[in-house]
């Protein structure tokens, strides 16, 4: 455990020594106007890192980031005001503001812990809104948030003063506390990527059907990284809003978004080195700008382009340019860290695996559906389906295509909530679970097309399903032992994205099993495959449902594949059961054939 | 009960420009599962080409023609340079890719024209005021409606009742079957598009008469009530994208005349956007969707 924080600790120093030095170099050399920016640059590269912490982390794009920087920042310009400035300028402030004065630590811890009860507000909104990577309902809540707020701040003059804005708010004395707060926000992002509930939120990230298929509740570390995210905006804020000695609410309003996520995007949000990357590129290209177009500089023939605003423009075309030449950014999702692995001690790499899957024994749990139905706007997919698995036998769920094979796999494993009849799991009444909850309750699954992590190793995709289940005290196979037998070990440091068809498969199957199931759900293991292949996943199937101890649920068009390995099979068409037994027996089935023969 | 009728007539003329872009934005979700932040940026190129031509004097009909066939070739000219080259990106990079075009036009006119708004004149008729029994309306607010209705029942026809309009419906309803047909997918994200953009132009125009002036951020401005309508009726959803536009302009209306005091009018804005905040919260796919089950 802790050689997993060394290389990031150490990354994160050095990525925090780059960073001031290049501030206090441009400093060192520039006028003073370069200290402003420097200033500027540092707090905002604090700022960068909330972003990078909450959409990196969960993939949720949010414009509304900033707008948590304007409730710390008016916490701190009304606590710290001169007493007499306020009398003068907003003398009706509510609850006798405009009397009180406070020391800037004390405004600082009151502004923060503001801005995390906002953030908890706007945090419960978007997971109540189905927050998941890419949500646009979650993008719209950020961006009327920031839109609300700088109304709020605008009109409610009694407290702001309006658009003008608050002066004379006590200047920050040098720059050790910017440099600081950086450091503990660098180290923050990088401990929180590399924390178990990090992992979890890249799984949710990558894919969040896939995540709550393996027991994974979105909503813990989604909270946790918009609580983290808003504590170090928070901060930056109250730095930002000290060093200008006033606040406005255009501060942090939709520029200022711009800024920070044209910040974020260019060095690339999954990785906090190149956002770091992406504060001094923007930084450096704003202030070029900003320099060559105006009054100052003169360029025979590019008068036209050299004229105010074009820092704008730059911004857009930075943000436009990188979205569709490299949408990941300059470092994609590499860390500075990932570099230095290489030369830091660590343990002894493991070269062989353990042997095999230790063998626990078989539970006698079983799984069954009791007429079970599904209506899809009108049409019936499913009727009155009553199946049962015992735990450590393998069954086949056979039938035509449309027939409602996949229905009742999505209904078992919660994904098609609504639905008519029961689902009962060891004698207990599972049926209104939620996916996530039903995963930890001991039901894994797969999907038809393959839903993996694909941004996340092999190895991790492994483990975030396997850690999700053992913080529940759900007995959970060996993830190692489990990668050696789905041949996977090798190439446990790949990305999963990078790997073959039939290793994708494989890999999806050795995660459900991760999370020690009494149950697998499997939809077409076989699919997309040549024979050979498929021979392989008939051992691979039958293996670790024997090691782990799971009853497996197996749908599959190969009828071979079918009777080779299934001890009993179910025979679904048109959303109704046709026939059951054991394989050779359905086989001879009169409803069944014509069924198939009607099909084909 | 006077009052309410002419509060509600107010609200519909206000809805009807942002039924216009909801129902363009739902008619782009819709074949490419794009949140289109640059679907008000037609509507800024549109204010500035209608701001030039002013000087020279063309009727404000002739402009209200300009003012629909800028936005509609503005609309074509993005998909084409910007979003065909992100079709297969994930939302993530799709909604950004939309918000730096957006971020882009308003840049360019900013530089290259003014950062303060650019003002022309308006016809004279938008301020007489037309009796309809006990009620007392703008005539403007009579246009804005009627051409509103013209526009949608052509729409209405343009989908139900032409081979285009089956084309985008049937790749709206099966969007990655309609990412296989290629070339022809081509043709009709380029049709829905310039769709958009025809609508947009026609909101543009109805903004226009009414406001006489373009500037850098219009086009913004104009979009987050569109894009809220859209998102109200479920976004996707065309009916749906119209009522929610209808809706939001009603909402407003009555909030700026009666719900809020007068000394808080001026946050009527935040809390109709605070208000559909709280709609996604309980109903985030939208008043009118169902939620459809997701193949997995």
């Amino acid at each position: 455990m802790r050689d997993r924080f060394l290389a990031p600790t150490v990354g994160s120093l050095l990525l925090w020594g780059g960073m001031v030095g290049i501030a206090l170099g441009a400093a060192a050399l520039g006028t003073s106007s370069t200290e402003t920016l420097v200033t500027q640059m540092l707090i905002n590269a604090i700022v960068v890192i909330g972003l990078q912490v909450f959409i990196g982390n969960t993939g949720i794009l949010s414009f509304g980031h900033p707008a948590f920087g304007a409730y710390a920042g008016y916490v701190v310009a009304l606590l710290t005001m001169p007493m007499s400035r306020k009398l003068l300028q907003i003398p009706d402030a509510p609850l006798g503001l405009a009397e009180v004065e406070t020391s800037t630590v004390a405004a600082t811890v009151l502004a923060v812990g503001l801005t995390l009860i906002v953030g908890v507000i706007v945090g419960l909104a978007l997971v109540r809104s189905g927050a998941t990577s890419g949500a646009v309902a979650a993008t719209m809540i950020t961006l009327a948030f920031l839109f609300v707020t700088h109304e709020i701040a605008l009109n409610w003059t009694d407290l702001t003063d309006g658009g003008g804005g608050l002066g004379f708010i006590p200047r920050l004395e040098g720059r050790l506390p910017i440099i600081v707060t950086l450091l503990a926000s660098i180290l923050a992002a990088r401990w929180f990527a590399e924390s178990k509930t990090g992992r979890l939120a890249h799984a949710t990230r990558e894919d969040d059907v896939a995540a709550a298929s393996v027991g994974i509740n979105r909503i813990r570390p989604q909270m946790v990284a918009l609580l983290l995210s808003v504590g170090i905006i928070a901060i930056g804020a109250v730095l930002r809003v000290r060093a200008l000695g006033s606040m406005t609410p255009s501060f942090f309003y939709f520029d200022y978004t711009l800024v920070t996520l044209a910040m974020l995007i260019v060095g690339g949000r999954l990785s906090v080195t190149g956002s770091m990357l992406g504060v001094v590129a923007i930084t450096a290209g704003t202030e070029i700008t900003r320099v060559i177009s105006g009054d100052d500089v003169t360029v025979p023939g590019l008068e036209w382009l050299l004229r105010p605003n074009l820092s704008d423009l730059f911004l857009g075309g930075a943000m436009l340019g990188f979205m569709l030449l490299r949408p990941k950014g300059l470092l994609e999702d590499r860390e500075l860290d990932h570099w230095l692995r290489r030369w830091l001690p660590r343990r002894e790499e493991q070269v062989a695996p353990p042997p095999e899957v230790a063998n626990p024994a078989t539970g006698d749990s079983t799984l069954r559906t009791v007429d079970l139905g599904v209506v899809f706007n009108g049409f019936r997919a499913l009727a009155d389906v009553s199946i049962e698995v015992e735990q450590g036998e393998i069954v086949g769920l056979i039938g035509p295509n449309g027939a409602g094979k996949t229905t009742l796999i999505n209904a078992v494993s919660g994904l098609v909530a609504d639905h008519e009849g029961t689902v009962v799991l060891g004698g207990e009444d599972v049926t209104d679970l939620a996916p996530d909850e039903l995963a930890r309750a001991g039901i894994g699954r797969t999907f038809q097309n393959l839903r993996l992590f694909r941004g996340l190793s092999v190895a991790e995709n492994v483990a975030v399903a396997h850690m999700a289940s053992a913080a529940q005290g759900r007995q959970v196979p060996d993830i190692d032992a489990l990668l050696a037998a789905a041949g996977l070990w090798e190439l446990r440091d790949r990305k999963a994205s990078a790997l073959d068809y039939g290793n994708q498969r494989r890999l999806e199957l050795a995660r459900a099993a991760a999370a020690g199931p009494d149950f697998l759900l499997l939809d077409e293991p076989t699919s997309g495959m040549g024979e050979t292949e498929s021979a392989e996943m008939v051992d691979f199937v039958r293996a670790t449902a024997a090691s782990i101890g799971a009853g497996v649920l197996v749908i599959d068009h190969d009828l071979h594949f079918i009777v080779s390995i299934c001890d009993r099979v179910y025979v679904l068409d048109h959303g109704e059961l046709i026939a059951a037994g054991p394989p050779h027996v359905v086989r001879q089935d009169a409803a069944v054939k014509s069924a198939y023969l009607g099909e084909d | 009960m006077i009052e309410v009728a002419q509060q509600v007539v107010d609200g519909l003329g206000q809805g009807s420009a942002y039924a216009l872009l909801a129902l363009g934005l739902a008619l782009i979700f819709g074949v490419m599962h794009l949140v289109n932040f640059a679907h008000g940026e037609p509507v800024t190129v549109a204010a500035y080409a209608v701001f030039g031509l002013a000087l020279l004097g063309l009727p404000w009909w002739a402009l209200a023609l300009v003012a629909v066939g800028a936005a509609t070739l503005t609309s074509i000219a993005i998909e084409a340079v910007g979003f065909r080259r992100v079709r297969q990106a994930d939302d993530f990079t799709l909604l950004l890719t939309s918000f730096g075009i957006a971020v882009l036009v308003r840049a360019a006119f900013s530089m290259w024209v003014s950062t303060t708004p650019r003002q022309f004149r308006r016809p004279d008729w938008i301020f007489d005021t037309v009796r309809l029994g006990p009620l007392a309306l703008e005539t403007y607010d009579v246009v804005v409606i009627g051409v509103t209705l013209v526009t949608l029942a052509g729409t209405w026809y343009l989908l139900r009742r032409t081979m285009f309009g089956l084309a985008l419906r049937a790749a709206a309803e099966d969007f990655d079957a309609a990412r296989l047909m290629g070339a022809r997918a081509d043709r009709v994200i380029s049709g829905a598009f310039a769709l958009a953009g025809l609508l947009a132009g026609i909101a543009a125009a109805l903004i226009l008469v009414r406001r006489g002036q373009a500037e850098p951020d219009m086009g913004l401005n104009i979009l987050l009530p569109g894009l809220l309508a859209a998102i109200i009726g479920g976004l996707g959803r065309l009916e749906g994208a119209v009522l929610g536009g209808f809706a939001l302009g009603v909402a407003e209306s009555l909030f700026r005349a009666w719900i809020l005091p007068n000394s808080l009018s001026g946050l009527t804005d935040a809390a109709v956007f605070g208000l559909i905040a709280l709609l996604f919260i309980f109903r985030p796919e939208g008043l009118l969707t169902s939620r459809k089950a997701e193949r997995v």
